[in-house]
């Protein structure tokens, strides 16, 4: 009986011992990879955050030293008639390329994202993306816009906007995601008849129609944009 | 007298091993719960954003933040030759800004090396040019010409009964995109592009070539504000 129970006991131990090792297998195979990609998925983050935190200090930066060069050349044009007259040109040449905050009549168009439909899977029609603010933004330039900002950020001569799924970059800047909103100042009427054209920006009301996007349009008396804060670098570009 | 309680310990012990047996019972399961959820609760959080997209936008920042340094660094430039220049240094300084501020316009024509993109299609559309135009533009073209006709941000790029019309003047096809940037990333960007367009059965011709002295002559004309004020 007692050789019995023993051996019974090693039998036992033996067993749970077996199943000790299956289960911590299991649990390490179950635990360490998700643990893994969401290390790697947080570090990912990380990096994304710190990137975007020293983009907005190289914009608030730049914005700050173009403030400094323009009190300087001020001062400067205040002493000399020919370098008020060149300080006079260039402003006017920093205003049409976005490098200076400008208001006036306008209009305003918010983007938001719709809802997504029931068999859409993985695709991301419902939400805004850049193609969406590329157009909006070349149709108020082709009814006249003299000016125009998305979420913010002065579109200049040299602006391009990319993105994916969601997300809107306009130059160097950080990625915005919707509502988006875009001003634009020019001629209100112009260009609130340009965004009212059934024709005009056929993909986005298609969606509009299709996931319920969010496209709305308002005449402002008073639009404010600010200056451009990216960079205007030509490095490759040489006049004759 | 003692009997009844040797009776009673051998059912108390099977009580005691059964609430043992209850109580492990009752861990295992609390623990595969707490294991479940913590793994929904994980695929939960990486929904809606992937490790290859967030990739592409550390990619995406860097770039834009060596742009955004090499921008600082030219204006600390400028700013310490104004602090100890006087007005000769302000005139030297207003002059060479106002000769890039022309280039960024379009208001002179320019060169540099680039690409040359040919597209012969039938049926495209100002959509389809504007997004090429803009996928140049984003792969750092800084200057842009299609069918010597000068293009920028604001420039506008229209569809006519005619055709496509840029800032008023009819560009048929085939098209010429001239481009002027770095020339190894708008020709990564051209090769995408061209690749893309080759798919399409509207289109004949989808081609670029690499030019070390890209030339564009077309310039635009200067629009005074009417409305833009500022402040």
């Amino acid at each position: 009986m007692a050789r019995n129970r023993v051996l019974g006991i090693f039998v036992v131990a033996a067993v749970a011992l077996a199943t000790g090792f299956l289960v911590a297998g299991q649990v390490k195979a179950q635990l360490l990879t998700p643990s893994n990609q969401v290390a790697r998925y947080q570090a990912l983050v990380r990096s994304v955050q710190d990137l975007e935190k020293t983009n907005e200090s190289s914009r608030a930066k730049i914005a700050s030293l173009r403030a400094d060069i323009d009190r300087l050349e001020g001062a400067a044009a205040q002493q000399s008639a020919s370098t008020q007259a060149l300080k006079n040109e260039v402003a006017d040449l920093r205003a049409h390329a976005g490098l200076t905050a400008v208001h006036g009549p306008g209009v305003e168009v918010d983007l938001g994202n719709g809802a997504p439909g029931p068999d859409q899977g993985g695709k991301t029609g419902y939400l805004i993306n850049f193609q969406d603010v590329q157009d909006v933004v070349n149709l108020l330039f082709a009814s006249g816009a003299e000016g125009v900002s998305v979420s913010g950020r002065r579109i200049t001569p040299l602006s391009a906007f990319s993105g994916s799924a969601g997300q809107v970059v306009v130059d160097q800047g950080s990625p915005l995601v919707a509502p988006v909103k875009v001003l634009a100042i020019g001629d209100r009427n112009r260009m609130l008849a340009a965004l009212d054209d059934p024709s005009a920006l056929p993909d986005l009301r298609d969606r509009q129609v299709r996931f319920q996007i969010a496209v709305s349009v308002t005449g402002i008396p008073d639009v404010k944009l600010p200056a451009s804060d990216s960079s205007l670098q030509i490095p490759h570009v040489s006049t004759p | 007298m003692s009997a009844p309680p040797r009776r009673l310990a051998p059912a108390r012990r099977r009580s005691g091993r059964a609430i043992g047996i209850w109580l492990i019972a009752l861990l295992v399961a609390l623990v595969a719960t707490v294991q479940i959820r913590s793994q929904a609760e994980v695929e939960k959080s990486l929904v809606g954003i992937d490790t290859t997209t967030l990739a592409f936008l550390l990619d995406d920042l860097h770039r834009a933040n060596d742009q955004l340094a090499a921008e600082t660094s030219d204006l600390q430039q400028r700013k310490a030759s104004l602090q100890g220049g006087g007005s000769a240094a302000a005139d030297q300084e207003l002059t060479a800004e106002a000769n890039r501020m022309r280039a960024i316009e379009g208001l002179v024509p320019v060169h540099g090396p680039g690409i040359v993109m040919v597209i012969d299609a039938s049926g495209l559309r100002a959509l389809d040019l504007q997004d090429a135009v803009n996928n140049l533009s984003a792969a750092g073209a800084e200057a842009i010409a299609v069918n010597d006709r000068r293009v920028a941000a604001g420039v506008p790029i229209l569809q006519s009964s005619s055709g496509v019309t840029i800032d008023g003047a009819p560009v048929l096809p085939p098209w010429t995109i001239s481009a002027i940037g770095d020339a190894n990333r708008l020709a990564e960007a051209s090769d995408l592009m061209t690749q893309q367009m080759r798919s399409d059965r509207r289109v004949r011709i989808a081609t670029y070539r690499v030019e070390a002295a890209v030339e564009i002559r077309a310039v635009i004309t200067a629009r005074p504000f009417v409305y833009a004020v500022g402040t």
